[in-house]
């Protein structure tokens, strides 16, 4: 299940989101976030990446946040350019 | 499901239906023009409201230019490490509390909005009321006519020839408008990549001939009602996008150079006489005129990254 998930964002960052403008106000991207997210804590993940997307809204500020510390994602599944 | 959309059909229902009671005295109540317009009524208010945040967006990517030097010394020391590098920017971004991107969220939310109109609509066709349309309505917009074409009516779903007819030009303009909003934003709007990043202008390419084509498979499915949605809505982003880009384009893009170079030959023009530099008269107007002010303040910059 989390691999369908997380190959779908993959999926996204390669082929959908390269043709838009970058938009997300956060680091890592929102995608990024919820790939990572998912694959760490399933479910959880899901919320988590819900709740990171209603934060990515015209009034906040951005930032750095990951879904996981980065030591933990080393090996990160992709890299998100926005 | 249902629960959670119903809200949302109510509402999409609901302003169609208040266009559509404005247009009656105009057009009929059961003219085809009537509910078409309805349709792109819908379309243009929601677009409206997020007018709004369009400009905050694009005011907040005009107000970087102060940040520029910071911005310039991150991109220098992080040279090498692209990731490191935008997770800089956006810190810097977050203590000045500014950012120029447009953010996730509003994207994600015109998508249930779609959804919503899309089974309204398809109601239509199925004789399925959805929110406030229903009754009396949902029969006089089952038979209104779009050049012809029941408005509820698909590619697939019907043996009309007027339909197919219909549908394929719709899904035409769908396609071409799309090509050409993304054309113009590749080759004008967005700033010069460098080579680390012909990777993506690679994928770009390739999504701006494969959208279209997804837009024409999808788009057989859609009844005509949902195809004038997205066509005016394909319209109305061209519109949006061309003025921007004509008048306020991003820093660093091919249209901003190009703009620049108008604005300083037309400065150039005005200040023959006092024989002053470029910038100085333009100084005063930041101050009265906060777009025009920021843009033109702007011109420093090129300088600056000369310099460094």
């Amino acid at each position: 299940m989390r691999t369908i998930f997380v190959a779908a964002i993959n999926f996204y960052q390669k082929w959908i989101s390269p043709s838009f403008p970058a938009r997300c106000k956060y680091y890592p991207s929102c995608s990024s976030y919820a790939a990572s997210a998912i694959s760490n804590y399933g479910i959880r993940g899901v919320g988590m990446s819900l709740w990171r997307l209603v934060r990515c809204n015209p009034w906040s500020h951005g930032g750095v946040d990951y879904a996981v510390k980065p030591l933990k994602i080393a090996q990160k599944t992709s890299v998100g350019v926005n | 499901m249902n629960t959670i959309l119903n809200p949302l059909y109510n509402l999409v229902s609901g302003v169609i239906i208040i266009f559509h009671k404005l247009l009656t005295p105009v057009f009929g109540k059961d003219s085809g023009v009537t509910w078409a317009l309805s349709i792109m009524g819908l379309v243009v208010l929601i677009r409206i409201i997020l007018i709004p945040l369009f400009v905050k967006q694009i005011k907040s990517q005009r107000a970087l230019t102060a940040l520029q030097p910071q911005m310039k010394a991150i991109q220098a020391k992080y040279k090498d490490d692209r990731q490191k590098q935008s997770e800089e920017m956006m810190k810097l971004y977050k203590e000045h509390k500014t950012n120029p991107l447009a953010s996730c969220f509003p994207i994600i939310a015109q998508a249930p909005i779609f959804f919503s109109l899309f089974t309204v609509l398809n109601g239509i066709a199925k004789n399925v009321p959805h929110g406030y349309l229903k009754g009396e309505y949902l029969a006089s917009a089952a038979q209104a006519k779009f050049f012809g074409a029941s408005i509820s009516q698909s590619f697939l779903g019907s043996s009309d020839t007027t339909v197919k007819i219909v549908t394929v030009i719709l899904i035409f303009i769908m396609s071409a408008t799309t090509f050409t909003t993304q054309r113009q934003l590749m080759v004008k709007g967005m700033p010069k990549m460098d080579s680390s990043n012909n990777m993506m202008l690679q994928q770009q390419k390739i999504m701006l001939y494969l959208f279209p084509l997804i837009f024409a498979i999808s788009g057989v499915n859609f009844p005509v009602g949902v195809l004038i949605y997205w066509s005016t809505t394909n319209f109305w982003t061209w519109g949006q996008q061309f003025y921007v880009i004509k008048r306020n384009p991003t820093p660093g893009s091919p249209a901003y150079e190009e703009l620049q170079r108008k604005r300083a030959r037309k400065a150039k023009l005005d200040n023959r006489d006092q024989s002053g530099t470029v910038i100085d008269p333009t100084n005063p107007e930041l101050g009265q005129n906060g777009q025009e002010g920021d843009v033109k303040g702007q011109r420093k910059q090129p300088k600056k990254k000369k310099k460094r």
